[in-house]
């Protein structure tokens, strides 16, 4: 069932060139070089040091990993990370078979 | 950068929080509604952030949940320092009485300015905008509309003619016009022109009645100069007049200017003194209190010589008491003798002239003197002075119809 309302969403995207993220429910990461990121439709944050930040996403968890990160904004569903990120790792969750 | 203004009028607290499930708590409060900024971690299990003051219950609510602890590092923006004010009492007080005065200063009215009025007329316009209660120092508040004060005063000024009032800042300026009067009775009394004093005529202007003497003609006092009466004699009434004129008696004006004689006696001194100064003074200034004086300054100058003195002593009041101590300044002039060498005949008589002219009329002019003797004895040079002077001798003189 759950696997059929995806497959929905993604035809129905692709079909109306609708952006992914609004569709699909993913995260949106918007760097700028690497002294900031801003992160969107995240689920919760998992981890928070000044070496790496985890944060759930609908089908798994992603981490970004820097240095001397710092979370200059933080709202329901939004992250503005600042510092120097070195690299961002997705981790989708297999069980949800994520994207 | 708007948000964050926004967010300091609301007021933003730094706190550090403590705990093993820090993110989750993070997590929790962002659900709710919580607005976080600049999260930095300080050790393992502990981070500093910044709130915003009006999320403070949700913190509360959760940290038990989470079990973290909050510590206040730093608070920021208008409530706090409202608070730290509302805190110093001695500050708010003085801030409102400051604005208190400023307040009532600027509701004061500093000045009322009249202009445009003789000062009689002033000093009754004055009286009645005190009796309306617009004088200086008085509050501006609850005080009459200027446009009501001009309608008072156009009322109850009778000699008013236009009086415009202003109100600019903290000050009245009136503009007033007044009335011209015209003479009130217009059926005059009937009188005649009579001369002053004696003298020669030299000069007659008639406005109104029959002249009834003419140019370069001695007359004596109390010689009728022109007469009210129109029409000539009353034996010979209705003779080459008009019957409408017949018996008519008006109020004779007119200005007879005329040749009058004053005799004057003067002494001069034969010898005079004259203390001249230049204006250039040197002042000692001295506190006194009772009897006892205590030079402040200037006091190496007062042993100078050949100095005129002055002495003048201030004194103040304070509610109405007049206070012990006073301020004596003594201001020392340097004056030299100046020995006049001047006539003293002509000495005599521009002093004289000066006081002839004190008595007489402003119109008056001298127009020659004559030295008729001269004398001198001990030591003073007598002068018997005549002189000539030409004026006004016209009097109005009421006459009292019989008939």
């Amino acid at each position: 069932m759950v696997k059929w309302q995806q497959q929905i969403r993604t035809w129905v995207g692709r079909y109306f060139d609708l952006p992914s993220d609004v569709m699909l429910d993913l995260p949106r990461i918007t760097t700028i070089g690497s002294i900031h990121a801003y992160i969107e439709n995240h689920t919760g944050l998992l981890l928070f040091s000044d070496r790496e930040v985890r944060l759930k996403y609908r089908d798994g968890h992603l981490s970004i990993k820097g240095k001397s990160l710092r979370i200059k904004m933080m709202l329901k569903e939004e992250l503005l990370l600042e510092g120097t990120l070195d690299s961002i790792e997705f981790y989708p969750d297999p069980k949800k078979g994520g994207k | 950068m708007a948000r964050n203004q926004l967010d300091f009028l609301y007021g933003l607290v730094t706190v550090r929080v403590k705990g093993v499930l820090i993110e989750a708590f993070l997590q929790a409060c962002t659900r709710e509604g919580a607005y976080i900024t600049n999260v930095k971690q300080v050790s393992d299990k502990e981070v500093h952030m910044t709130i915003r003051l009006k999320d403070w219950v949700i913190y509360r609510r959760l940290r038990k949940k989470y079990r973290c602890k909050i510590h206040i590092i730093a608070r920021h923006g208008i409530p706090f320092l409202i608070h730290r004010l509302l805190a110093k009492k001695a500050v708010l007080a003085a801030f409102l009485c400051g604005i208190g005065a400023l307040f009532l200063l600027a509701n004061t009215l500093w000045s009322v300015q009249i202009k445009g009025l003789p000062p009689e007329l002033e000093a009754t316009v004055e009286s009645q905008l005190e009796s309306y209660g617009v004088t200086e120092g008085k509050l501006t508040i609850g005080m009459k509309d200027p446009n009501e004060v001009q309608r008072l005063l156009l009322e109850d000024v009778p000699d008013l003619l236009w009086i415009g009032v202003k109100k600019k800042g903290t000050s009245y300026q009136l503009y007033g016009v007044m009335k011209t009067r015209q003479d009130p009775d217009e059926t005059t009394r009937p009188a005649d022109l009579v001369a002053s004093k004696k003298g020669i005529i030299k000069k007659m202007f008639i406005t109104k009645g029959r002249p009834l003497v003419s140019v370069n003609q001695f007359v004596k006092k109390g010689t009728v100069l022109a007469t009210g009466k129109l029409k000539e004699g009353t034996s010979e009434a209705a003779k080459d007049e008009s019957e409408e004129d017949s018996g008519k008696y008006i109020e004779a004006e007119g200005e007879v200017i005329a040749e009058t004689w004053y005799r004057a006696e003067i002494q001069v001194p034969e010898d005079q003194q004259l203390q001249l100064t230049d204006g250039e003074k040197s002042s000692a200034y001295s506190v006194g209190i009772g009897s006892i004086n205590i030079p402040i300054w200037g006091w190496w100058n007062t042993d100078e010589e050949n100095v005129r003195v002055e002495t003048s002593q201030k004194k103040w009041d304070l509610f109405g008491w007049e206070l012990p101590i006073r301020l004596e300044v003594k201001d020392m002039y340097a004056q030299e003798d100046v020995q006049p060498e001047n006539d003293r005949v002509k000495q005599g008589i521009v002093a004289a002239k000066r006081d002839l002219k004190q008595k007489l009329d402003e119109e008056a002019k001298v127009i020659g003197e004559k030295v008729l003797h001269e004398r001198e004895e001990n030591g003073k040079v007598k002068l018997i002075l005549l002189f000539k002077v030409h004026e006004n001798i016209a009097v109005t003189k009421y006459v009292t119809q019989g008939d």
